[in-house]
């Protein structure tokens, strides 16, 4: 095998595959490593933990077509140190893969590549949808963080992709908070549902495009498909659990409140709350306030009063801090929105323009 | 994986291994053909690939047409098993058998894999029932004791019938209940049973059972501990109390007199009682006589000995709840085989199923025969003559020598025989057994006697003859 590549492109598409590689030692040593296809196609890099998989094309010169695996670390540890602009020569003799930058020549000894495993596309993937990258990226990331890490429920720790209508909706919960977003899908693309582990979105998201993309899902697996090649990953095999019945279709008090306040407040207090990370938000209707309140028997206790649009009835409610902080980084309008629907009762928290976005917190016991 | 220690990456497998875990395997057995087919496997590829790819499947189940179904965790697998595998796979899986025609790969959920994995190899039901054994810690009562097991003929409709008014109308109708029979007759199965129902019936009310050796020591200990008034209190808050076995309260003055203070307590505030005895409250000795009339002042009933009907009745029942089908004429053989206790009934009904579950089939008449000849003693109104027929028929004599005052070898063996069976199993007296074989002195008789009861002692062939005599004479 004899290719050059661009440096950028180079160093991009390693650092893209590098995330797919098996990190756990003791697996097949294929796993660990990034396979370079050269043909007749162009060049490939591959990578598969076995959970989920990439397949990026890359722009670069075939000069002679063969196949090489590398350990993905070395090889993210050299695309991290390259710094001479300009054209990579890499050429494949024997066990051993010569590396040319500028004047610098590396050599790495290579794996053997018969080991690593095809990467599968969905068998029938006859769901599929077209969805600008950028807009799944965002949405993956934004809310793969309330997915939760325990790997006990499984279909907890994924996030639920619905597709009605030409709405995709995602849900992710821990089971303490829920968050639900909607975008809208440019063209009516096929309907369905299907789970996929929210560490595999994450990491999926990182080497998404900005491009408009392929989804395409069956059973077991999905696929993103783009000019930049394939990513697969498995989905979970569960049933979501039907988080519409435990949003509150009723409330008793709303809290129209300006982000920046809350955002002050919120840190403020924080500072002050206890070991299980509790904070008291009160609705005050008469004052129009919305108060915060901390108790730490080691530190001491704090109070924040942030001016707001109440309308409903008084109410006092205890929360993680975490949870409320979260819905900050979820939204991004200029004021947001609190509905309570009683003690002991989630409240829930959307941004005031953005209708998208529906954030779900439980309470903590008084 | 079972194979600790063996060399992984040998290139030939082991020949005389493999044939052992063959034979030894049941190759309808998803798991074990799993594992032997793991065992294969890890011999020809390295143990990373192995780790790799084998940690996490199994044998989701074996399809009636020769298809093995393989679980794998995702696509990835699935794709590199019909890529890499897959004729590896269909080797070693026809190796073991030509009933294998294909192997297909499924991917299944988590949850399903990890119940696969700790399901245990059970052929049949030959693993104990623990269940059976469960008792429940605040009630004391085994779960085990329904109605829904409980046979009925004529022997205790009374008692059943008894039971199920005091359950309609718990501590009003009959109160106390008084049960008595025999040993084995179902006392026990009966008041459990009413317990359970009870519990059934009025949840949120409280049983307890216990025996009444239970509620002496019960009783000493809290004495000891000088908690008596904890002792009162614990039993005073029961709705319903069962209490086993009563005569064995005879002599224990003052737990009986505790009895009484508790009985009136709970027949004051009318909390159903019902106690159960080997014999009637009257015939209860050392006992006291107000405690005594308080026992039989409700409804005493009687648990007879059950009639021939019942318990085929109650055989078939118990073989049936062991899911095995016996033939009627096993039934009436066992029925009939003993009289009186119904426990060793079960016993014998027990030994059945377990060498049916051993053999896999339900056994017939002959084989029941062999199995439960522990348990018969044979019956006493046999006729000599029967006896003679028998053992001459066994020894392959004729009968008639054995009458006559031959002192041949092959003759006088048998005949001691006769004699010894005829004393040892029908308890017939010397003189009898003298007069009836050709009328020979009592001495001769007892010396015979003597005889093969201290060669058996050493002579196991002789021991088994004997076994076999005794089976043939049922």
């Amino acid at each position: 095998m004899n290719i050059s590549i661009e440096k950028k492109e180079f160093v991009e598409a390693v650092h893209k595959s590098a995330r797919f590689a098996e990190k756990k030692t003791g697996t097949l040593p294929a796993l660990s490593s990034i396979l370079i296809i050269a043909s007749g196609d162009g060049i490939k890099m591959r990578a598969t933990n076995l959970e989920t998989g990439i397949d990026l094309k890359l722009n670069g010169k075939v000069i002679s077509d063969g196949v090489v695996a590398i350990p993905a670390t070395i090889l993210q540890q050299i695309a991290s140190s390259l710094t001479h602009e300009g054209t990579i020569v890499l050429e494949h003799t024997g066990d051993t893969l010569s590396l040319k930058s500028g004047m610098g020549k590396s050599t790495i000894k290579t794996v053997a590549y018969d080991d690593f495993p095809s990467i599968p596309f969905p068998e029938n993937p006859k769901n599929r949808m077209v969805i600008p990258g950028v807009l799944l990226r965002s949405l993956f990331t934004s809310i793969a963080s309330c997915a939760s890490s325990s790997t006990i429920r499984p279909e907890l720790s994924s996030l639920y992709l619905s597709v009605e209508g030409n709405i995709l909706t995602a849900v992710a919960t821990d089971s303490f908070r829920l968050a639900e977003k909607k975008i809208p899908l440019s063209n009516k693309g096929t309907q369905g549902k299907f789970l996929i582990p929210a560490k595999n979105a994450l990491e999926i998201a990182q080497a998404l495009p900005d491009e408009d993309i392929i989804m395409s899902f069956d059973e077991h697996q999905c696929a993103f498909v783009g000019d930049m090649g394939m990513i697969v990953s498995r989905l979970t095999n569960a049933t979501y659990p039907d988080y519409r019945q435990i949003i509150p279709k009723e409330s008793i008090v709303e809290a129209i409140v300006l982000r920046k306040d809350f955002e002050q407040a919120l840190k403020r207090t924080t500072i002050f709350s206890d070991s299980f990370q509790k904070i008291r938000i009160s609705f005050d209707s008469k004052k129009n306030t919305l108060s915060f309140f901390a108790r730490n028997p080691d530190i001491g206790e704090s109070s924040e009063i942030i001016p707001a649009h109440i309308s409903g009835s008084a109410l006092d409610l205890s929360f993680n801090y975490r949870y409320l902080s979260a819905v900050l980084s979820l939204t991004t309008t200029e004021s947001i929105s609190l509905t309570a629907a009683g003690i002991g009762r989630p409240i829930i928290i959307k941004g005031i323009t953005d209708t998208s976005l529906l954030y779900l917190v439980s309470p903590m016991n008084q | 994986m079972i194979l600790t220690g063996f060399p992984r990456n040998a290139n030939v497998p082991c020949l005389w291994y493999q044939r052992i875990l063959q034979s030894i395997m049941d190759k309808g057995n998803p798991r074990e053909l799993w594992e032997y087919i793991l065992t294969q496997i890890e011999l020809s590829i390295s143990s990373a690939n192995f780790n790799t790819w084998f940690r996490n499947s199994f044998i989701v189940k074996i399809g009636e047409d020769g298809v093995i179904y393989i679980g794998v965790p995702s696509q990835f697998f699935k794709d590199w098993y019909l890529k890499k595998f897959h004729s590896l796979l269909l080797k070693i899986a026809r190796d073991v058998s030509y009933e294998f025609r294909n192997i297909e790969y499924l991917i299944v959920k988590d949850e399903h894999r990890k119940i696969q994995k700790e399901t245990k190899n059970v052929r049949g039901v030959m693993e104990l029932p623990l269940d059976e054994f469960y008792i429940n810690k605040s009630d004391s009562l085994n779960p085990r004791y329904t109605f829904d097991t409980f046979v009925i003929g004529s022997f205790n409709t009374l008692a059943h019938t008894a039971a199920q008014a005091a359950l309609a109308r718990p501590g009003i109708t009959y109160n106390p209940l008084f049960v008595y029979g025999d040993t084995g007759r179902g006392k026990t199965h009966l008041i459990q049973a009413i317990g359970n129902q009870f519990k059934k019936q009025y949840p949120g009310r409280k049983v307890f059972y216990l025996t009444s050796e239970k509620f002496a020591v019960d009783y000493t200990d809290s004495v000891q501990a000088g908690t008596a008034n904890r002792f009162k209190d614990k039993y005073r808050q029961y709705d319903l109390l069962i209490m086993d076995d009563v005569q064995f309260l005879s002599k224990k003055d003052k737990t009986q007199e505790e009895l009484f203070h508790l009985f009136n307590t709970l027949h004051d505030t009318n909390k159903q009682i019902i106690f159960s005895s080997d014999r009637a409250p009257s015939a209860i000795p050392d006992i006291a006589e107000r405690l005594k009339g308080r026992l039989a002042s409700g409804m005493a009933v009687d648990i007879s000995e059950p009639d021939t009907e019942s318990r085929m009745a109650i055989v078939q029942k118990k073989a049936a709840s062991h899911g095995i089908m016996l033939s009627p004429e096993v039934i009436e053989y066992v029925a009939t085989a003993m009289s009186g206790s119904i426990r060793e009934l079960e016993g014998m009904v027990n030994s059945i199923i377990c060498h049916a579950q051993v053999k896999g089939s339900a056994p017939d008449i002959a084989e029941v025969r062999q199995s439960l000849r522990s348990f018969t003693r044979p019956q006493k109104n046999i006729s000599v003559k029967n006896v003679v027929d028998k053992v001459a028929e066994y020894y392959g004599i004729d009968e008639e020598s054995i009458y006559e005052k031959t002192r041949r070898r092959e003759v006088v063996r048998p005949r001691q025989v006769i004699m010894y069976l005829l004393r040892e199993d029908f308890s017939i007296s010397y003189p009898t057994i003298g007069t009836k074989l050709g009328g020979r002195d009592h001495t001769t008789v007892i010396h015979s006697c003597e005889k093969i009861k201290r060669e058996v002692l050493v002579d196991n062939d002789l021991l088994k003859e004997i076994q076999n005599i005794r089976s043939l004479l049922v």
